[in-house]
């Protein structure tokens, strides 16, 4: 299900919820991460040590639910925006949800917006609490809303209802990219030394990734490349379009050769 | 872009920049290497940059050494501010039936003579040496200690830098459209971005060759075959040496970075110079891995790439001017092994070229061997 239609199911949701023990004791994080992936920024976001150390950059993340105290930390490292903090005791009747919300403009406080469920179907309507967007969030807008407490499993996003922007309670902070910033996390390249070898004079993504191993991990470019070539771009002064990306096919899933090998071959090439 | 040079290298490869490296350390001025993309993008930066020194014919066996003795103290000779990642943890390779232990015996036994320390050794022993071989099937195995694999991308820069260091020039994203000549001789090559006067063009341009010979109407006894290549992710070191075998097709090799690189030859390959990915490839490669190697069945494939082997008759390299076109030289047909062999490559084609005396065999790599019958027999090439 989740494969063909980026949904998952109501059992999958499940499985990654805490108990309903543990939502009755306040706000705690759910990782909606079902895939085996090359991506580990949350297993080290946790000050509290709640995600669980990973062993391998492909593991899922598993988190200690009493040591979460539903703080955003980790929603803000996560590059899939999979993780919500779901708060039943907010109220007598109506429970928080904060989520991470990446589009323009950021609702205001008090705004009513539609609340919808992991279809993109709007459920309900539901009341902007808070909208937090600082420098430290990884620019990663937290936007809080409340919601009918019976409809927390399956709220998941919502949509500003108004035709007209608002004036946005946050403006977006400069986009002036940190050096410090991991552009590579399979092979834990900064921004400075991708800028180095640029002017060292790499300034093509092959030269680059010859020098660097730039996209030769296991994510193969999915997410350093678009980082890479707006700083190549910024650099040179040439539009993306113009810069010559290489060759970028990074594989739809990584296979194990112990499958491949049994592996029957069906018909030529 | 200069107007003149006395040399131009067609060919930013391992060998275009360790001959342009070589003949300038021996003295020549004004040369140039002419790369259509980039440095090391065609099949250099494609091979699994291994070099052993167990071979079957005293010529290889020779190259061989010279290049991994180069390799050794490259770094310093070259001046390189990196590092080319020679790691050395030697070749093995596997013998599994009759036929070929009796040729691995003589094989070693030639190897020992021309001072190479292979040793044939015991399938406990090669277990002991790499922890995760599956000895089944195994009769023997050798070994020899400083064979080992490197960076190719890392190590064509460290002889690009000293070439540009010792004032060489490279034009990459540069083509060459034309060769110029006049009564059986170079006058001049054009490119995309000007015209160079020069009597001497050295054609290094690999599995691209024939087009640059194309250009004098040159038809050369080679040609290009697409060879595959996969890579694992990359994990802590489990495996020491370089592992081959001509029984059972392949070599297997784990890199510093931690990535197994592995490759196979594979029947029906395409010889137009495509280089597009082959999807029987990486089932029959992983069904040969898992059972020399069974704990790679755990590991995840991250990808899958081609490059060109450019074939000779023989299966050993030409070095030489090419017969009936004057200042037209030709580095090429290495055959799978001109990563390993490109030190030897620079040195030999510094030698012709500027007419020093001969401290490698490369008089025998000539055009001449294929029209009187001195063809050179090589047992031992996957």
């Amino acid at each position: 299900m989740l494969e063909k239609t980026g949904v998952p199911t109501q059992s999958e949701i499940e499985s990654v919820f805490p108990s309903d023990e543990r939502l009755s004791k306040g706000p705690v994080a759910v990782i909606e991460c079902f895939q085996s992936i090359p991506c580990d920024p949350c297993a080290t976001a946790c000050p509290r040590g709640a995600i669980l150390p990973f062993a391998d950059i492909n593991d899922r993340p598993v988190i200690d639910n009493d040591k979460c105290n539903g703080c955003i930390l980790c929603m803000t490292k996560c590059p899939g925006l999979a993780i919500m903090v779901v708060d039943i005791t907010w109220s007598q009747d109506r429970a928080l949800i904060k989520m991470p919300y990446e589009f323009r403009p950021l609702p205001d406080v008090g705004q009513t917006v539609q609340a919808l469920d992991r279809e993109g179907t709007v459920v309900a309507e539901a009341e902007v609490i808070r909208v937090q967007y600082n420098k430290s969030m990884n620019k990663v807008p937290i936007v809080s809303i409340a919601v009918d407490k019976q409809l927390v499993k399956t709220i998941r996003n919502i949509r500003t209802i108004c035709d007209t922007p608002t004036t946005a309670t946050h403006t977006a902070i400069q986009e002036e990219a940190q050096d410090t910033g991991i552009v590579c996390r399979c092979n834990d390249l900064q921004l400075a030394e991708i800028r180095a070898l640029i002017a060292k004079g790499y300034t093509t993504i092959a030269e680059l990734k010859q020098m660097a191993r730039l996209g030769m991990g296991p994510c193969q470019g999915r997410n350093c490349l678009p980082v890479v070539v707006n700083e190549l771009s910024r650099a040179l002064g040439v539009p993306v379009a113009e810069l010559p990306v290489g060759s970028f096919r990074p594989m739809v899933k990584s296979i194990y050769l112990g499958d491949l090998a049994g592996y029957e071959e069906q018909g030529e090439n | 872009m200069v107007k003149t040079a006395d040399i131009v290298i067609v060919g930013g490869g391992i060998s275009g920049v360790s001959i342009g490296y070589f003949l300038l350390k021996y003295g020549a001025k004004n040369v140039v290497i002419i790369e259509r993309d980039f440095l090391a993008s065609g099949a250099t930066g494609r091979c699994g940059a291994g070099i052993r020194q167990q071979w079957g014919s005293p010529l290889n066996c020779i190259m061989s050494k010279f290049s991994c003795e180069f390799f050794e103290t490259a770094v310093d000779e070259l001046g390189f501010d990196g590092d080319i990642e020679f790691h050395q943890g030697g070749y093995m390779m596997l013998v599994t039936t009759e036929k070929e232990l009796a040729q691995t015996k003589k094989n070693v036994a030639l190897q020992n003579s021309l001072g190479i320390g292979t040793k044939l050794i015991t399938p406990s022993e090669a277990k002991a040496l790499a922890g995760p071989l599956n000895t089944e099937g195994l009769l023997a195995a050798t070994f020899h200690d400083r064979d080992g694999h490197l960076n190719p991308f890392t190590t064509t820069r460290a002889f690009a830098d000293a070439f540009v260091r010792l004032g060489g020039k490279v034009y990459t994203n540069t083509s060459i459209t034309g060769i110029r000549t006049s009564n059986g001789k170079i006058t001049g090559v054009d490119t995309n971005r000007g015209s160079i006067a020069t009597n001497t063009v050295v054609n290094a341009a690999g599995g691209y060759v024939q087009n640059i010979a194309d250009m004098v109407g040159i038809e050369l006894p080679l040609y290009s075959k697409r060879h595959n290549i996969l890579v694992t992710e990359p994990v802590e070191r489990v495996l020491g040496p370089m592992l081959m075998s001509f029984s059972l097709n392949f070599y297997c090799q784990q890199t510093p970075h931690g990535s197994f690189l592995m490759g196979r030859t594979c029947p029906d390959q395409p010889r137009d110079l495509r280089i597009t990915a082959d999807s029987r490839f990486p089932v029959a490669m992983a069904k040969t891995i898992v059972k020399v190697l069974p704990q790679l069945k755990n590991l995840r494939m991250l990808r899958q790439w081609a490059g060109l082997y450019n074939m000779s008759p023989d299966n050993h390299p030409i070095y030489d001017q090419v017969p009936g076109l004057e200042g037209f030289y030709l580095s090429a047909g290495y055959s799978g092994h001109g990563f390993m062999m490109s030190p030897a490559t620079g040195q030999s084609m510094a030698e012709l070229i500027l007419g020093l005396p001969a401290t490698l065999p490369w008089g025998q790599l000539g055009f001449s061997r294929f029209t009187e019958g001195n063809t050179i027999h090589e047992p031992s090439v996957v």
